[in-house]
């Protein structure tokens, strides 16, 4: 065994406390109501109450410690597979999420100049009134498309997307085209899922392109890939710079940024023409694999050598060990993938070649064409009516100007140019919950600009993060800690994210917050729950599980639908692997796998490359104290002969310039970069004043970032702005 | 003044399994409320080394080496140092601690600090408080990469036990003019550099150990009822002596 801490101690803790509240102590108004329900908590207002994890988008099971009504420790919940026991170091932070000085505790308005920063509290019913008195008066004098909602992947983005759609607004932004439009786009088109689930139980070949996993920090993936690594798995990191990842690579590659689609065609070119693959695999599911050795010929290794920089040998020498261990070989399908207009193609040669060799969903195969998040579990709502039909065009060019774009992802980068110049119609106003928009997008200036053309912006969030700094009425929402969400299925199982403490201040659930907002914009219909737990209730009736036993131990394992073994049968039009695709051809794309040459920076100019740490997610904890602690802002990274050619010296104040804007900020001479690149953390350099750790600390690199959008996949290249950089 | 502990509570530390991503530090942090800007816990960073593009980079985690023979205990003169004669696991008496401060630079590892809200020194103690209750220390429960192992090294059944027996290199950080008999032990990995090797105890010199311990010590020593004012006496007495201490 190696933990200690196991179900078996959890229970045992939670066991006694239960026998202790049986016997009828008093227990103190302060802790948690549902907690005292639910036996979790003892007579003195200790004990330990199973939830979810929000300090990312992973869900890992966490217990919380409380004592008194406050949580004094989280740790990961042995039982959760996302979790196994384990809470990264945002995880562990979570507490000072929730006890951050700096919440937003009461509903403000603001009263200043728009961004001064000057607010004042109001009551809910005021506020609730004022952001529905406008959602009204935009609907009816502009019609409901002049109101755009975005939001950052959640647990309540159902209900979310139900104010949304019954409003009647087809302009929805969400984080996806920052993120994972290539990856998602790609592997819907030739593997006909989003995102294939990965299996590291027999892998002995990893590739990583680009993905982080040692600091873009997914618990359990991140804990397999180490386990893998451990038993002597090979890993092969391209990235051109030298992370922590490829600090236990058995090879790390410093891959020429936007280069990485030339040495995975030139890997497929290697494979397909020596006959690497598994031709009974390929043949029976791969469309279009006969023609490879054709379609190829032209991506020798010696011509992705001169695009890429790394050496034609290298290249085949990899493409051979690969496909020597199929199928316990795996090229990973990434996660933050959009790094260049061409990172679409980088997508469909990874998916290509994991299909070429087998891996792809045979007996042991390291990736399985199923959404990891698909469950199979069958849950309720609550009953409500169709939504309005929607005929104005959306603002980001979805399907109009791209038609391969799926509608739930969005190009979100797009959508101020389209208030900027009011076409195809002008928008005016904009519903903003949990996400932060004017640090996250491209070109901080021009997110500016488009909030100084709206009428009326209204941000959910915890936090006086930078969004609700430039927003006219900010609701505050109830910390992951303090509330419900509706239930998350994963793995068979039902999930649940219960309150651990009592709201602070007046924060209050997003479940609660739409549905308020619903009722006053006339869509109660689309909000029918009493509250919370009644929401809950509706989502179990079909399970038979009752609420409070999924609040005793956290999760419950529902009665599935028992899956009939078929032949392995793909979700794409011709129900194969789609290494050609029509669909992409009949859009007026490359049906294959290709090349498209990037653009490429100047001879004055570096590649500003972005990327992760293991400390912090996205522009969301930069003000937790604790992570403030374990993570130190690092400034520009360069390589040692770059800065003495300009005369910087490490921590030497420098000036970064791109096309869209420059920074001040300090310089981090190191090894670990690649000469034509340099790489700034992003999420720093927060505007807000109202985040008193945040505030001042560090550069953003939203205010160099130059607005790109891949045609096919909508995603923003986020690694294809080019800088110049000076002493300052 | 090596001693027999029943149990031997030590840390087998898996150098190729830490990625450096810091969750021990912060749960460190929270279970044992260690103030803003100080830490009972590293990961020592050694740093990129080589020249681009073959570089590598190790990661070290470090606290406490609860040592076979801790000069910690040794100078401290109030007797709140101690080697727990139950599991080995070196402890502080917060009641006992006069808060001189000799202990920090006695430590050849450098993981002892002030604490400025209690005035009494502070350091890693194993998370003595959880592996009562049959936890595992903060740091080990959340180890994301499974690097740092916590265990009775006598008991050969122990999770430090085996990791021990499979490791394909096992090193302490000793030297052969400092070996203190650290308790951390590391595996699979090359942890043997300058910045991480034990220096030399600095032990009080007679006049610094006279001025910080011996009167502080026979004030303390005046009755218990008194001892409240005799450690805001002592730390008077060594605040005085501050300017001079150069």
């Amino acid at each position: 065994m190696t933990q200690l801490f196991t179900r078996r101690d959890f229970l045992k803790i939670t066991g006694a406390t239960a026998t202790a509240v049986a016997a009828g102590g008093l227990l103190p108004a302060s802790v948690a109501k549902a907690a005292r329900d639910a036996g979790l908590i003892d007579p003195n207002g200790d004990g330990y109450i199973p939830s979810l994890c929000e300090m990312c988008v992973w869900r890992c099971g966490l217990l919380a410690k409380v004592r008194n009504g406050r949580v004094v420790k989280l740790e990961g919940n042995p039982d959760n597979p996302h979790s196994t026991g384990k809470l990264c170091a945002r995880g562990q932070s979570g507490l000072m999420n929730t006890y951050d000085p700096d919440r937003v505790l009461y509903p403000l308005i603001r009263v200043g100049p728009r961004g001064g920063g000057q607010f004042r509290r109001a009551t809910w019913e005021e506020a609730l009134d004022l952001v529905a008195q406008n959602m009204l008066a935009i609907k009816e004098k502009h019609g409901a498309e002049a109101m755009i909602f975005s939001s950052t992947h959640n647990l309540s983005q159902v209900q979310f997307e139900n104010l949304l759609n019954g409003y009647g607004s087809p302009n929805y932004g969400t984080q996806r085209s920052l993120c994972f439009n290539a990856m998602v786009v790609a592997f819907s088109l030739t593997y006909g899922v989003e995102e294939p689930s990965r299996d590291y139980t027999n892998v002995k070949y990893v590739i990583l392109v680009g993905r982080n996993l040692m600091e873009a920090i997914s618990t359990s993936e991140t804990r397999q890939l180490t386990a893998a690594v451990a038993r002597g798995a090979k890993l092969i990191v391209l990235d051109p710079r030298f992370t922590k990842t490829a600090a236990k690579a058995t090879e790390w590659i410093p891959i020429r940024p936007g280069t990485d689609a030339a040495f995975l065609l030139a890997m497929i070119n290697v494979i397909a023409t020596e006959k690497l693959g598994d031709c009974d695999f390929v043949s029976r599911y791969v469309n279009g694999c006969q023609e490879l050795p054709q379609v190829m010929a032209e991506y020798t290794p010696e011509w992705a050598e001169s695009k890429c920089g790394v050496p034609a040998d290298t290249i085949r020498r990899i493409a051979r060990e690969f496909a020597a261990d199929r199928p316990d070989a795996m090229i990973h399908p990434g996660w933050r993938t959009s790094n260049f207009i061409n990172s679409f193609q980088t997508e469909r040669a990874i998916a290509t070649l994991n299909a070429v060799v087998g891996n792809v969903l045979t007996s042991n195969g390291c990736l399985v064409a199923l959404n990891p998040e698909a469950s199979g579990v069958k849950l309720g709502k609550p009953p409500q009516p169709a939504y309005p039909r929607v005929t104005a065009l959306r603002l980001d060019g979805v399907p109009w100007k791209y038609p391969l774009v799926p509608l739930k992802l969005g190009i979100f980068q797009n959508i101020r140019d389209a208030i900027l110049t009011g076409q195809p119609y002008q928008a005016r106003g904009w519903f903003i919950a949990r996400q932060n928009p004017m640090l996250s997008l491209p070109d901080r200036r021009k997110t500016a600009e488009a909030f100084g053309k709206l009428d009326f912006i209204v941000d959910v969030d915890i936090i006086m993060n930078d969004t609700a700094w430039y927003a006219d009425v900010v609701l505050p929402e109830a910390s992951y800690l303090e509330r419900y969400d509706p239930l998350n299925a994963l793995a068979g199982k039902i999930w649940l994210r219960q309150p651990v403490i009592e709201p602070q201040g007046e924060a209050k659930s997003a479940l609660w917050i739409y549905k308020q907002l619903g009722e006053r914009l006339g869509l109660g219909d689309y909000f029918q729950y009493a509250d919370e737990e009644d929401y809950l209730r509706q989502q179990l009736a079909p399970t038979g599980i009752t609420l409070d036993e999924l609040k005793l131990r956290g999760w419950a394992d529902p009665p599935k639908e028992e899956k009939v073994e078929e032949d392995l049968k793909f979700n794409t039009a011709s129900g194969k692997i789609e290494v050609y695709s029509q669909t992409l051809a009949n859009a007026g794309f490359s049906g294959w796998p290709a090349w498209e040459e990037p653009p490429a920076p100047a001879a004055d100019q570096f590649y500003l490359l972005t990327g992760k740490v293991g400390q912090h997610t996205q522009m969301g904890t930069q003000n937790n104290k604790l992570l403030n602690q374990v993570f130190k802002f690092q400034g520009l990274w360069m390589h040692p002969s770059e800065a003495a050619k300009r005369g910087i010296n490490q921590n030497d104040k420098i000036r970064v310039k791109s096309e869209v804007g420059e920074v001040v900020t300090t310089a981090y001479v190191t090894q670990a970069i690649r000469p034509d690149c340099v790489y700034l953390t992003p999420g720093f350099g927060h505007l807000s004043k109202g985040l008193r750790v945040a505030y001042g600390n560090g550069a953003s690199d939203s205010d160099l970032h130059v607005t790109y959008t891949d045609p096919i996949s909508g995603g923003q290249a986020l690694s294809q702005t080019f800088v110049t950089v000076e002493k300052a | 003044m090596a001693t027999n502990t029943k149990k031997r509570y030590g840390f087998v530390i898996d150098v190729s399994r830490c990625i450096d991503c810091r969750a021990c530090l912060v749960s460190c942090k929270v279970e044992n409320s260690v103030p803003e800007d100080h830490t009972r816990i590293w990961v020592r960073d050694l740093g990129v080394e080589g020249e681009f593009p073959n570089l590598k980079q190790t990661f070290v985690p470090y606290n406490c080496m609860h040592c076979e023979e801790p000069p910690c205990v040794d100078v401290c003169t109030s007797g709140a140092t101690y080697k727990d004669p139950e599991n080995g696991l070196i402890q502080i008496d917060q009641e006992a601690c006069i808060g001189c401060g000799l202990c920090l630079p006695a430590c050849p590892y450098n993981v002892r600090y002030l604490n400025p809200e209690t005035g009494k020194a502070d350091k890693c103690n194993g998370c003595i408080q959880r592996v009562e209750q049959g936890l595992q220390p903060a740091c080990v429960q959340t180890c994301v990469g499974d690097a740092r192992t916590f265990g009775d090294l006598n008991d050969l059944n122990s999770d430090v036990s085996i990791a021990l027996k499979n490791a394909k290199s096992v090193q302490r950080l000793a030297t052969d003019d400092v070996d203190t008999g650290p308790n951390i032990y590391y595996i699979n990995g090359d942890v043997m550099q300058a910045s991480l090797l034990p220096r030399e105890p600095s032990y009080a010199s007679a006049e610094t150990f006279w001025r910080k311990v011996a009167v502080p010590a026979v004030v303390a020593g005046v009755g218990l009822s008194f001892l409240g004012q005799a450690v805001f006496f002592a730390k008077q007495l060594v605040d005085g002596e501050k300017d001079f201490e150069e």
